[in-house]
């Protein structure tokens, strides 16, 4: 047991040193999972890590092209773009409490900066080593993240719910983040709601947590007060984190939307797109994306 | 749904208001140059102007009042300047004003009069600046037709008023004069009558009534007294025919004829007694028979010689003497004072008759003097009247004529110009400095005003501590805006331009105030 408790303690201090926040699992989280675990063996953990190292990699963006795609860097240390992703990222592990965790992304209001949120909390979870994530893009009338998809683009989760016979492995693509995976919304339009509720797309979510340990499965979906999408995949997910956009939302629309994820997946708010002084604007240009 | 921003910190909403500030600079900026360009353009087409003004002082009264106490209601101080409004922009004094301030120099149609007219009152107020003062302003680009016409004004409203007040004497004294003759007519009417009156009614003087009164009384009385007059004497008369009737007239004295029927009788008496007992041979009987035949013949012979004695003195027609026969002195006296008594009824009667009769032409000459003395009454009281009302009137008509001289002399003047209009040397009104200052002001200024007025309405979330505290979400993280490259690159081009749009607007402006300014030099 000691041996086991002391690989814990090695795991969570190396995870805070890399969040910047020391890891409390008595920490209350407004939503929980159903049960802790337990029981992670040292063993366990190896061999996630030495999966994760055996990860296939897609070539590295450069730091010039995550900044194109807005996507928070590890030099961003000064930028609260980044801190706030990383301090998402750290509720929803003490959330989570060691188990792989599916987490939806939805929004108030379309054009909410739902995306952003969804890939940058994905780009968080993918700058802790010991952890992956998986980006899957689930609002299939609006897909998002096609400057991001590899070279090939390749099938995506329209196809994956309209053909019979593609296996789940398919339709994951790497995007040249380490750790990062992404299941693009897919080329193929018109697809029926319906199929959010099949057994198949219950088969996909449970593919994907058992694929990797410590995997973080992140949906970007569609808005949840115009789409009911949203709805029936805020059922599925483990998590739900509901983006508020600065000074577009009214209160009301955000109670309706909070209700319809309702209390028990509802983990919390991320109050997206604040504005700052354009003192911080010339900063941030001078300190940081100037030098790239 | 309104969000209420009072569960914000004040620090919180001011760096908020710096942020919407930036976030619309585009807007602030064209809100700036807007108002810039439109106040340089109001600047350059308002152009100042000058204001002329004159003061004219009022009286109080107006010159029908004195005369016609009580009749006409003073004019109010507020309807003062109203009045004067209403002269000043009578057509009269409005075409004068256009001929002499120099407005039809292009000999204009009459449309175009009445545009120029219409414009000239626009520009021209009429205010109450005192209890009797009125003060006229005029406002024009063009100081010297500023200064004429208000001068214009001045005069003209001062001839009119005093043609108009002239007028006014002249109708109160023309209305007085008139009312005064139909009063004279009237009196004279009135005397007229009551002088009739007087003629046909000698009676109807005053105090004739109660005269007639005392004499109608005094009749009554004296009828009254007559009346119980003549009963009296009429019971009178009538116990005397009473008494009368028991006497006889003539009283019968006793005569030898007389004695000896007595005796007769007596002695047929006894005899008739004797027989009773006795027979006709007794003794006594035939003596006393004897007796009584003796009598008879002693009777007859007495009887044959008065009518012998009788039948001669009628024959002789001397009067015979029945020396049986003697007259009754009581009787005498009862009819004397019978016939006294019935000669007083006829006086007493007639008397009567007459009082009445005198009773009855009074009580007509009553009634004649009733009906006088009404008519009398209505006639001096209507010829009191119109006296008095003539009276007065004649007063009246005195003090309008004096009126009517004083203003005909222009002696009565009750308006004034108290304060000349004057050339206006500086112009008044906002400067196209003002303009200018204005414009940069609240170009700065109201952009910003209208982003806070809308932080204010508008119902949509800007603070995480909202969704906390009102909504009580958890708040996970408040990310802030990330800036691409490109984006930077964009701001920074757009930050660019709007300073150029703004140095581009500050130019312009000091450009037109230089031009300005040097134009005026």
């Amino acid at each position: 047991m000691s041996k086991i408790e002391d690989a814990l303690k090695k795991a969570r201090s190396k995870a805070s040193s890399l969040n910047g926040t020391p890891l409390d699992p008595e920490f209350p989280a407004p939503a929980t999972m159903e049960s802790p675990v337990s029981g992670t063996s040292l063993d366990l953990y190896i061999e996630s890590q030495r999966s994760i190292a055996r990860m296939k990699e897609f070539k590295p963006l450069s730091a010039g092209e995550l900044a194109e795609q807005r996507i928070v860097t590890p030099g961003m240390e000064v930028d609260g773009v980044s801190n706030a992703f990383r301090e998402v990222r750290t509720k929803i592990v003490q959330a989570a409490r060691g188990r792989n965790c599916s987490v939806l992304v939805t929004a108030v209001t379309p054009k909410a900066g739902c995306s952003f949120v969804a890939l940058n909390l994905a780009v968080a979870f993918s700058l802790d080593e010991t952890k992956t994530a998986l980006l899957m893009d689930s609002d299939l009338a609006n897909p998002a993240f096609h400057n991001l998809h590899g070279p090939e683009d390749g099938p995506g989760l329209a196809e994956y719910l309209e053909t019979d016979d593609l296996a789940a492995e398919k339709i994951i693509h790497p995007v040249g983040i380490h750790r990062l995976r992404l299941i693009p919304a897919g080329k193929t339009q018109n697809v029926r709601r319906e199929h959010f509720t099949t057994v198949k797309m219950r088969h996909l979510l449970a593919e994907i947590a058992e694929r990797y340990p410590d995997r973080y499965l992140i949906m970007d979906a569609p808005p949840i007060l115009s789409c009911p999408e949203a709805r029936i995949l805020a059922d599925a997910c483990d998590l739900a984190i509901l983006v508020v956009p600065y000074g577009k939302a009214t209160e009301a629309q955000i109670r309706n939307a909070s209700q319809a994820i309702g209390p028990k997946k509802l983990f919390g708010v991320v109050f997206n797109d604040e504005p700052s002084l354009p003192s911080g604007l010339w900063r941030k240009s001078n300190g940081q994306h100037r030098a790239v | 749904m309104a969000v209420a921003p009072m569960a914000v910190a004040p620090e919180l909403l001011i760096k908020n208001l710096f942020v919407e500030t930036y976030r619309h600079k585009g807007l602030v900026v064209a809100g700036f140059v807007l108002f810039n360009v439109v106040a340089v353009i109001l600047g350059l087409t308002l152009a100042k102007s000058y204001v002329s003004s004159t003061t004219i002082f009022v009286e109080e009264k107006n010159i029908i009042q004195p005369l016609m106490l009580g009749a006409a209601v003073a004019t109010d101080v507020t309807e003062r300047s109203r009045i004067a409004k209403e002269i000043l922009f009578g057509s009269r004094i409005m075409n004068q004003i256009l001929e002499d301030a120099g407005w039809t120099q292009g000999s204009p149609s009459d449309v175009e009069k009445e545009r120029l007219v219409e414009e000239i009152k626009k520009r021209t107020s009429v205010l109450n600046v005192g209890p009797k003062l009125i003060k006229v302003e005029y406002r024009d680009v063009n100081p010297q037709r500023a200064y004429l016409t208000t001068q214009k004004y001045a005069e003209l409203f001062l001839s009119e008023s005093v043609r108009n007040q002239s007028k006014e004497s002249y109708e109160a004294y023309a209305f007085i004069d008139n009312q005064v003759n139909e009063y004279h007519a009237k009196l004279i009417e009135t005397e007229q009558k009551l002088k009739e009156l007087r003629s046909t009614n000698v009676d109807a003087r005053p105090g004739t009534e109660a005269e007639i009164a005392g004499r109608i009384n005094a009749l009554q009385g004296t009828i009254e007294r007559t009346t119980l007059e003549i009963k009296e004497a009429q019971i009178k008369q009538a116990s005397l025919e009473k008494q009368l009737s028991g006497e006889a007239e003539v009283s019968i004295s006793m005569t030898r004829e007389g004695q000896n029927m007595g005796r007769i009788a007596e002695l047929q008496t006894h005899l008739d007694i004797l027989r009773l007992s006795y027979h006709e041979t007794y003794p006594d009987i035939v003596r006393l028979r004897h007796q009584i035949e003796d009598l008879k013949e002693s009777v007859t012979y007495e009887q044959q010689q008065r009518e012998v004695a009788g039948r001669e003195a009628r024959e002789s027609n001397q009067i015979h003497v029945d020396e049986s026969l003697r007259v009754n002195p009581l009787y005498a006296q009862l009819k004397r004072e019978l016939f006294e008594t019935k000669t007083n009824i006829e006086t007493l009667t007639t008397r009567l008759n007459e009082t009445r009769h005198l009773l009855q032409s009074e009580l007509n000459r009553a009634r004649r003097v009733h009906a006088g003395e009404a008519t009398l009454v209505e006639y001096t009281r209507d010829y009191e009247v119109n006296r008095d009302i003539y009276q007065d009137l004649l007063r009246r008509r005195e003090n309008a004529r004096v009126s009517k001289n004083l203003n005909r002399d222009q002696q009565g003047l009750t308006f004034k110009i108290h304060e000349p209009a004057a050339l206006p040397l500086r112009p008044s009104g906002l400067g196209f400095m003002h303009f200018v200052l204005g414009g940069l002001i609240l170009g700065t200024l109201l952009p910003v005003v209208a982003i806070i007025a809308f932080q204010q309405i508008d119902p949509r979330v800007r603070f995480p501590a909202l969704v906390s505290e009102r909504l009580k979400l958890p708040v996970l993280a408040t990310v802030p805006h990330l800036i691409s490259p490109v984006e930077i690159k964009q701001s920074s081009t757009k930050m660019k331009r709007y300073v150029v749009v703004v140095l581009l607007t500050l130019g312009f402006v000091s450009t037109v105030s230089a031009l300005k300014y040097l134009e005026i030099i």
